[in-house]
């Protein structure tokens, strides 16, 4: 029997004490119950000014070709390992520039997600739980959405940029509501109905407002609640998203940058990614497609991780330079890894067992690596953890304790990260 | 459990209401009505006076939203406001009810609850609809509906398997099933006791969850190889345990059953295994059991002997019409978060069953309390305590639903009307050829307003399903999840559908008050077709301020906006 322990119970926490034994006393007995009501947490998360952008590797990128190469060995594949900014710590030569940033980053190469399918790795890796019958958990952007972002924000708490179709879908919300659902931009595209129809002129749609602002009054004087407060409110969200609707717009950054970020999706993404943050975005995700590499591994890691160096190293080097790491909660991750074994078609195959992500930004570490595989990549031999860990280091980096502070929502009390887990302490700075 | 044949369903409405108004004798001898003991057992729980009677406007489009799930047209409107009969609230009710409209409303509201905006993999949408509009046009009783619903399976023909549809969409996954059989049906979300006795409601028990999933452990989702069409199989044997994650080694074992009542044991089974059997599992074939757990579900659930199943139903329609439930939330039913009225909740579910589920009945004594006829405007200086909701002191407050927000903007800006009038001509075209004596047929004349319906309704299905996608909840998510976001907004101030039907064309509304010379008369027609109700003299005043502003060249773009102005306003975007 798999439980998916999707509710918030003290026995949850109880047992795991118990389970830990004296390990606890560190921290667990120390934090108590003294978690944060939900009053006070949403207070405090928006005081923090905290943001997130995910870099979502699609498919399963390759840990060997990139945040934990074993060169010379059989399973290391043809490329080599380069030093970094880190002193010690080598990555792939396919990340040249990417290796000066290193200082910034955090490796965590000890994960093991158990988990090889596409679709339950993706959930696992977004959701921070493992998939179960009869419940769907938010992901971390609908997450972010709900409790990170300001509540009257006139961006969408949580935007998705990624090649293909774009679209506003509340699925990844669950049951937090649609309203914290993804805002796609697909292929960077700005949002449908952000500008005002051709036949009404900017006086006549402020004229037309002023009016409903009026009629909204006379109606809610006498009987305001929070429900009609937030209604009247998402008009004031729509008409400041129409006013910064250039902020959707790449073409608007310099073109040294435009440049400097690469002429391909992935660039022009992580750049419009920047100006989003900048401007303010809680929750940025971007989508580089596709790492599933079944056939010619190496070939394809080649131009991929290619891009991504590119994209990814400018972006970091940018945020720091603007001092928007030190809120700015960075991940690099993907549904699973690849096979230390190469098969028959050089292409290497699902991988969950032992493989790595990058961190940076907010609550992080830097330039330190946590977790170790063995000399074939084929194991973690130090410091392993689960995709659940990795989903509660994220919270704790971003100034929520999953273990112990409250969520509700309609007022029904929920676990934000499952809690038999705990986060990768080491990863935290 | 009363014996019901399927004939007898298809009989009259008027002759079901008549049969169950004799069940009902007995209730009748307590000498007062039901509306009124609601009422009573309401305001002796209230410290002062509650929320004034609704304005006339304010009932007639309440009672449109709640039992029509659309706003009045203007003619409608003006005829409700302009009636001096002190009895045509209760007319307009008694009226509502008969429409087929109000079949269509319920076909709306019980597909967002039972199937919680699932998709359409395995029964076409346009089936399931079907079944539920017949259901709730022939007012089926609900435990009926509720077995039928739970007793198909899938391998029915084509014609009659939608019902499945509510099975079949979930993946025939016993858990998810579990799950929502307890909440929409049990008002119990049984949710956290699938590992353990719930940790924080004392009243769940694991052996709630397990007895539930009982009847489902034996069957499974098969696809018919030759149609492809997906049904249940399910096996002869197969036990349902369980262990608690907090004490691994004592496992138990749960026949089928609900809550706390008997299990309901399997009948002795043949030794050898094949004779178990109606039809043996098999490569891609349905495996049949003699003896099915599956088939014990609808009865065991939808019957007298389950008080949780009555009180759930009672609760759901009080919550429908009074924005709140007396059980809330709606699928938290336990001694820890008891009822806003106990004693009320207890009379209400007696009362559906004594009534044999008759949900039109039911709806009617709802109708026609004086709590549902309350104004949503709290009373002036009413304390924090009385404008609770739960007090049901001041009338509920509830944005439309995405269906009710589709067919009233449709209604409000002239694009139903417009459908309609060119449905009747078309089925006027249709008709032409017949005989005197078949166009005179009663049951031709009687069926017409459902034709004129059904016809409008195929025409503008399509509109409200972008609705469904921006207004509704996402899949598998009730739509109380629901709140107000800015592309909801943007949806209604750019949006090409919206923008489209506010553009003065033909008879539509806009083109209608376009066409008024007199500025100081667009007022009145504009506010009866959009909130259904005359304007005050400050909006009055407000419209010919508006419209002169803008001067005559411009009066068409001034009405569009005048209009726009007020069907996004919040006395339109909430049922209030």
């Amino acid at each position: 029997m798999r439980c998916s322990y999707s509710c918030r119970s003290i026995e949850h926490v109880l047992s795991r004490r118990s389970f830990l034994g004296g390990l606890a006393a560190g921290f667990g007995a120390a934090a108590g119950f003294a978690g944060r009501p939900m009053g006070a947490l949403a207070a405090d998360l928006q005081r923090g000014g905290y943001q997130i952008l995910m870099i979502y590797l699609a498919g399963g990128s390759s840990q060997l070709e990139t945040w934990d190469p074993k060169p010379g060995t059989a399973t290391g594949g043809p490329f080599r390992a380069i030093e970094t900014s880190v002193p010690g710590v080598r990555i792939s030569e396919l990340l040249p520039k990417t290796a000066q940033q290193m200082h910034h980053l955090s490796l965590f190469r000890g994960l093991n997600t158990s988990e090889d399918d596409h679709g339950k790795g993706h959930y696992l890796m977004h959701t921070g739980r493992r998939q179960a019958p009869g419940v769907e958990h938010p992901h971390l952007g609908s997450l972010a959405a709900r409790f990170l972002a300001p509540e009257r924000d006139p961006l969408p708490g949580y935007i998705h940029i990624t090649p293909g179709g774009g679209g506003f879908s509340g699925k990844d919300a669950a049951f937090l509501g649609p309203k914290y659902g993804a805002l796609t931009l697909g292929n960077g595209n700005p949002p449908v109905n952000a500008d005002r129809p051709g036949s009404i002129g900017e006086a006549e749609d402020l004229a037309r407002h002023q009016l409903r602002m009026r009629l909204d009054r006379r109606f809610d004087t006498r009987r305001r609640t929070a429900e009609t407060e937030a209604y009247t409110a998402t008009y004031d969200q729509a008409l400041q998203l129409m006013e910064r609707r250039d902020v959707f717009d790449v073409t608007k950054e310099p073109t040294r940058d435009q440049d400097r970020y690469g002429s391909h999706d992935l660039g022009r993404h992580c750049l419009l990614a920047r100006r989003l943050l900048e401007a303010g975005a809680t929750f940025v995700k971007v989508t580089h497609s596709n790492y599933d590499t079944h056939n010619e591994n190496f070939d394809f890691h080649l131009e991929q991780v290619g891009e991504f160096d590119v994209s990814f190293s400018a972006l970091i080097a940018d945020l720091a330079e603007r001092g928007m790491l030190d809120r700015t909660l960075v991940i690099v991750n993907s549904e699973f890894g690849r096979t230390p074994n190469i098969n028959q078609y050089y292409g290497r195959d699902h991988w969950s067992k032992a493989w790595s992500v990058a961190l940076a930004g907010a609550g992080i570490k830097r330039g330190s690596v946590v977790g170790a595989t063995n000399e074939n990549g084929t194991e973690v031999v130090d410091g392993e953890a689960h995709g659940e860990a990795l989903f509660h280091t994220y919270l704790r980096a971003i100034g929520i304790d999953p273990v112990i502070d409250e969520f509700s929502v309609n007022g029904r009390a929920f676990q934000i990260a499952d809690p038999a887990f705990y986060p990768i302490e080491d990863l935290l700075a | 459990m009363r014996p019901m044949v399927p004939g007898a369903l298809a009989a009259p409405i008027v002759l079901m209401l008549l049969a169950s108004g004799l069940r009902s004798a007995p209730a009748a001898e307590a000498e007062l009505s039901l509306h009124e003991r609601i009422d009573r057992l309401i305001e002796a729980k209230l410290d002062a006076p509650p929320a004034a009677p609704a304005t006339d406007g304010e009932f007639l489009r309440r009672a449109y939203l709640d039992l029509a799930g659309t706003i009045p047209s203007p003619e409608e409107a003006r005829a409700f406001l302009d009636d001096p009969s002190p009895y045509k609230r209760d007319r307009l009710v008694d009226r509502l009810l008969e429409l087929p409209s109000y079949a269509r409303r319920m076909q709306y509201v019980f597909d967002a609850t039972l199937l919680e905006r699932r998709g359409d993999q395995h029964v076409p949408r346009a089936d399931w609809e079907a079944f539920l509009l017949r259901c709730f046009a022939e007012n089926v009783p609900y435990d009926e509906f509720v077995r039928r619903i739970l007793e198909a399976d899938g391998s029915e023909p084509p014609e009659q398997r939608a019902p499945a549809k509510f099975i079949l969409e979930r993946g025939a996954d016993p858990d998810l099933l579990t799950r929502d059989i307890g909440r929409l049906f049990l008002g119990r979300d049984l949710q956290c006791a699938q590992c353990h006795d719930h940790p924080l409601i004392e009243d769940y028990k694991q052996a709630h969850y397990y007895g539930l999933r009982a009847f489902l452990d034996r069957t499974s989702l098969f696809t018919d190889p030759k149609t492809s069409r997906a049904m249940l199989a399910e096996k002869a044997e197969g036990e349902t345990t369980f262990q608690s994650v907090f004490r691994k080694s004592v496992t138990h074992t749960t026949a089928p059953r609900i809550l706390d009542l008997e299990p309901i044991a399997d009948p002795e089974l043949p030794e050898n295994e094949a004779e178990r059997y109606e039809v043996a599992p098999a490569k891609d074939v349905r495996s049949i059991p003699k003896y099915s757990r599956f088939d014990q579900l609808a009865p065991s659930l939808a019957s007298d002997d389950v008080d949780a199943f009555s009180r759930t139903i009672a609760n759901r329609l009080w919550a429908l019409m009074m924005k709140r439930g007396l059980v809330h939330p709606l699928d938290l039913d336990h001694a820890d978060n008891p009822p806003s009225h106990p004693e009320l909740l207890d009379l209400l579910a007696n009362s559906i069953r004594a009534m044999d589920y008759d949900i039109k009945a039911f709806l009617r004594e709802l109708a026609r309390t004086r709590a549902y006829r309350r104004s949503s405007e709290p009373p002036p200086g009413a304390s924090e305590d009385l404008v609770e909701p739960s007090r049901f002191a001041v009338a509920g407050l509830e944005p439309l639903s995405p269906e009710q927000l589709a067919w009233s903007l449709m209604q409000a800006l002239g694009v139903v009307d417009a459908h309609r009038q060119q449905a009747e001509a078309d089925l006027d075209a249709l008709e032409a050829d017949l005989c005197d004596l078949c166009r005179e047929d009663r049951d031709r004349i009687a069926n017409r307003p459902w034709r004129i319906e059904q016809m409008v309704h195929d025409r503008l299905a399509g509109n409200v399903r972008g609705f469904v996608q921006i207004f509704g909840a996402s899949e598998g998510q009730p739509d109380s999840s629901v709140e107000s976001s800015v592309h909801q907004a943007l949806f209604l101030s750019n949006g090409p559908l919206v923008q489209s039907w506010l553009n003065p064309s033909g008879t539509n509304l806009t083109a209608r008050l376009a066409a008024i010379e007199d500025p100081a008369a667009v007022a009145e027609p504009l506010y009866l077709a959009v909130l259904s109700r005359r304007p005050s003299e400050e909006e009055r005043a407000e419209v010919v301020s508006y419209l002169e502003s803008r001067g005559a060249d411009q009066r068409a773009a001034a009405v569009r906006e005048l209009a726009w102005a007020l069907v996004t306003c919040s006395e339109f975007r909430f049922d209030h």
